[in-house]
């Protein structure tokens, strides 16, 4: 079981996760993301990979739980 | 006994608010607004510190059901439990009180420093480690703990630091980061004192009430400790009354204590009250809630670090809502975004409700608040959208009538204070 999670002292608002999963990442109206809640599906625990990966901020992590 | 050179920044040219008790005084015995319990005095009242065993300690600790008096709640045994026997282990008494309606903390520094003092050489002796930490924002409770420590002969190892006093800078963490030479600011990720504290090593943290309870209950002893108080919580605590109450200052009352009888309050009466300050919560009914952590906890209105007040009903209590919540967002210590830009956002939208806006600014603050929640690295933004979100719900009355006719027609009476008095 994977969950996404954002270190807020990190991130800068770049907006880039939100882009890379939109199936569960929103933007709220200052630019930074509002993660869905509760689990990741499998099916898209490499995309969150890929995302917080992708973060230039190294604000966004997959943990396991 | 070391200082740390850190530039005090607070002045000192207040006056404590009253002491009071309801019922015999326990952490505030011998002391008074202008009387400081020095060494003698204290051994008078309190008697010897005999050292105790951990595992006296833990199991006393337990037995009571002591909670941590900052603000969290978490039970003291277990914190204790969780620590290393090991001399690289801190012991940190958390003494930056921050916030600005909150003087127990003070109180207890400046009049009763040797309680705090017995509470943590106690658990330091239990831990066999010597290094003790007070961190304190204000120079008058420094100077009175320093003059504590030259008082005694046991307290050569400990070191009082001064620290910034801002309102997120008092959090356990943020206090850490800054004894250990980064920003006083919250981190990233949670991680718990007693595994990542000072030096990088287990720390036993806690607030300034909760090492004068450990002192008192290595005084007592278990049983005596919990000879008042509730089945659920035994003991004393300390609250601070703001406002129109009918004892403002800083009470220690016996745990399981209703509210009613602290405020005076007839059955029934509705007049709106502040429970567990800017963190905490607006009630309307008080008829059934006590003062006990979980029992407030469940009732939803948990008593954080115990500040209760009530605003009378000639003033206004939507401007000290307004002007409360700018100070939460001017305090938004601006590391993470949805608290940086959303708290100041919260803030405009209540000084709106207060203007009589009507409901579209009404929605968008709504909006706002479900925004912020839970999003940012420590409990201020939750706190304070507790705060907001409460009384916009039980001053719901004063609120209609602000958007009627923009204005309730009550005066500011400035209750709630908004700058830290040092
Ligand atoms: S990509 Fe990283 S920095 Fe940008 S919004 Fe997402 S989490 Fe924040
Ligand atoms: S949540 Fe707000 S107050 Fe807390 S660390 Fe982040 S910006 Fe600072």
């Amino acid at each position: 079981m994977s969950t996404l999670r954002v270190d807020w002292t990190r991130c800068d608002g770049h907006g880039l996760c939100a882009r890379l999963l939109p199936e569960r990442i929103a933007l709220d109206e200052w630019g930074f993301p509002i993660i869905a809640a509760g689990e990741l599906d499998d099916g898209l625990v490499r995309a969150a990979r890929r995302a917080a990966q992708a973060c230039p901020a190294l604000a966004l992590r997959v943990d396991k739980s | 006994m070391t200082m740390t050179d850190v530039p005090r920044i607070a002045t000192d040219h207040d006056r404590l608010p009253p002491v009071l008790a309801f019922g015999a005084p326990r952490i505030l015995a011998g002391a008074a607004q202008d009387r400081r319990v020095d060494l003698a005095a204290h051994r008078t009242l309190h008697g010897a510190l005999v050292p105790r065993s951990r595992g006296w300690l833990s199991s006393s600790l337990a037995q009571v059901r002591m909670k941590g008096r900052g603000g969290a709640a978490f039970p003291v045994s277990i914190k204790l439990d969780a620590m290393p026997n090991a001399r690289s282990a801190s012991v940190l008494v958390n003494g930056s009180e921050s916030e600005p309606a909150s003087w127990k903390d003070r109180v207890i520094m400046r009049q009763c420093p040797h309680l705090i003092l017995d509470g943590a050489l106690t658990i330091a002796q239990a831990l066999r480690t010597k290094r003790i930490t007070i961190a304190v924002h204000d120079a008058a409770s420094a100077r009175s703990l320093e003059q504590a420590c030259r008082e005694r002969s046991d307290a050569s190892s400990v070191t009082i630091s001064i620290t910034g006093n801002a309102f997120v800078g008092g959090e356990i963490r943020a206090v850490i980061n800054g004894l250990n030479g980064g920003r006083a600011l919250p981190g990233g990720r949670r991680v718990l004192p007693t595994v990542d504290g000072i030096d990088h090593k287990a720390t036993f943290a806690s607030n300034v009430e909760t090492f004068a309870q450990i002192g008192l209950l290595a005084l007592l002893g278990a049983t005596e400790y919990a000879r008042v108080g509730s089945t659920n919580e035994p003991g004393t605590t300390l609250v601070t009354m703001v406002g129109d109450v009918p004892f403002p200052g800083v009470i220690e009352v016996p745990i399981g204590i209703p509210i009613a009888s602290l405020l005076q309050s007839p059955p029934g009466d509705r007049r709106a009250v502040l429970i567990g300050g800017y963190h905490g919560t607006w009630v309307d009914h008080i008829d059934h809630l006590v003062v006990e952590r979980d029992a407030l906890r469940i009732a939803g209105a948990p008593l954080n670090a115990g500040v209760i007040a009530r605003i009378s009903a000639d003033h206004c209590a939507l401007v000290e809502v307004a002007r409360v919540t700018s100070l939460l967002a001017s305090e938004s210590a601006g590391q993470c975004g949805p608290c940086f830009f959303g708290l100041p956002a919260i803030a405009r939208g209540v000084q709106s409700m207060v203007e009589g806006a009507g409901s579209e600014p009404m929605s968008r603050m709504v909006r706002h608040l479900d925004t912020v929640s839970g999003r940012g690295a420590c409990a201020h933004p939750d706190g304070s959208v507790q705060f907001v979100r409460s009384a916009m719900l039980t001053l719901d009355a004063e609120l209609r009538q602000h958007t009627e006719h923009g204005t309730c027609g009550r005066i500011d009476g400035h209750v709630l204070p908004v700058v830290a008095a040092a």
